[in-house]
């Protein structure tokens, strides 16, 4: 794996083909997760991106929810959809009511597209090359976010001292076992969004807008 | 958390007609998997915050477990909420000064 750097005009990582396998099938683990069903090659399934059976919005993307949507059960999707309020169930049951639906889509759809960059590469670059297009940068580094998220819930990180703590002892783990296994797929994952990041924070600098929020 | 420096106006006529009474905050909470690099980043291009401000908010959700990241009307902190939690940050809201 090499990190994000800027090649003509996009920021571009090398995976090799087992890297691109592992991160292909966490990617696809996590769109399944949202309720996306299997990704495969091929067009995307008539339901759209996000449809799970009998959990699609009535009337399409227009339509508003008008009974209550419970929180996801799964810990880990929950904080992928997480809830508004910490303290007001009213305000976090509204939210979610409201923008839920789309979240898990726009979520799947960005899922779907790193899913196609890793299975299929890019026509004219190198078959390792992961080239990101500055204008999707912002999209790939959240489903990295996305991902590391679910990784972090699966390894038990619930505070800063977990993080730290992640690879103490992994060195003398057995190579098969599967907490190994997520914390080097979830360290590397890391790695690679901190290179994109890089990348991202560098080009912003570079075409700072003027203006913005008023604030102090 | 600090204290809050001003005390809420009992003025709530004068207020509704500008809609400060109805003033709601976006809270963005720590998380042991976001990097700091890529909170400064939303901060930065999300809420156009200038690089010294959104590394400031950014410390503060690191250090205090929590910062308030916008203020607005309740449909305003919605959108942002909701962006924060597209972008893999856990936001709330909540009603200012509570």
């Amino acid at each position: 794996m090499r990190a994000f750097r800027r090649q003509k005009g996009r920021y571009v990582a090398r995976l090799d083909a087992g890297e691109r396998a592992v991160v292909a099938s966490v990617v696809a683990d996590v769109a399944e997760l949202l309720g996306a069903g299997r990704f495969e090659d091929g067009p995307p399934p008539a339901a759209g991106p996000g449809a799970a059976p009998g959990d699609a919005t009535p009337g399409g993307p227009w339509s508003v929810r008008t009974a209550p949507l419970p929180p996801p059960d799964d810990p880990a999707v929950r904080r992928l959809l997480p809830d508004a309020s910490r303290d007001d169930p009213e305000v976090a049951a509204e939210f979610r009511r409201l923008t839920e639906d789309d979240l898990r889509a726009r979520k799947v759809a960005r899922l779907r597209s790193l899913w196609t960059a890793l299975v299929h590469g890019e026509p004219g670059w190198p078959e390792d090359a992961l080239v990101v297009a500055p204008t999707s940068a912002d999209d790939v580094a959240a489903t990295l976010t996305d991902l590391r998220l679910v990784l972090a819930d699966r390894l038990d990180l619930r505070t800063d001292a977990d993080s730290e703590a992640l690879y103490d002892g992994l060195a003398t783990a057995p190579e098969d076992d599967v907490r190994t296994y997520l914390a080097s797929v979830y360290g590397a994952l890391s790695w690679l969004q901190e290179s994109l990041l890089a990348v991202m924070l560098a080009a912003h600098e570079e075409h700072r807008p003027g203006g913005g929020r008023s604030g102090d | 958390m600090p204290a809050p420096t001003a005390v809420p106006d009992t003025t709530v006529e004068a207020d509704e007609a500008t809609g400060v009474a109805d003033a709601w905050v976006t809270i963005v909470w720590n998380d042991p998997v976001n990097l700091m690099s890529y909170v400064t980043y939303v901060f930065q291009t999300y809420f156009r915050y200038p690089r010294e401000k959104a590394e400031r908010l950014m410390r503060q959700v690191h250090e205090e477990g929590r910062a308030v990241v916008s203020t607005g009307n309740r449909e305003a902190m919605e959108v942002d909420v909701q962006a924060m939690h597209s972008y893999g940050l856990w936001a709330t809201l909540q009603r200012g000064g509570e």
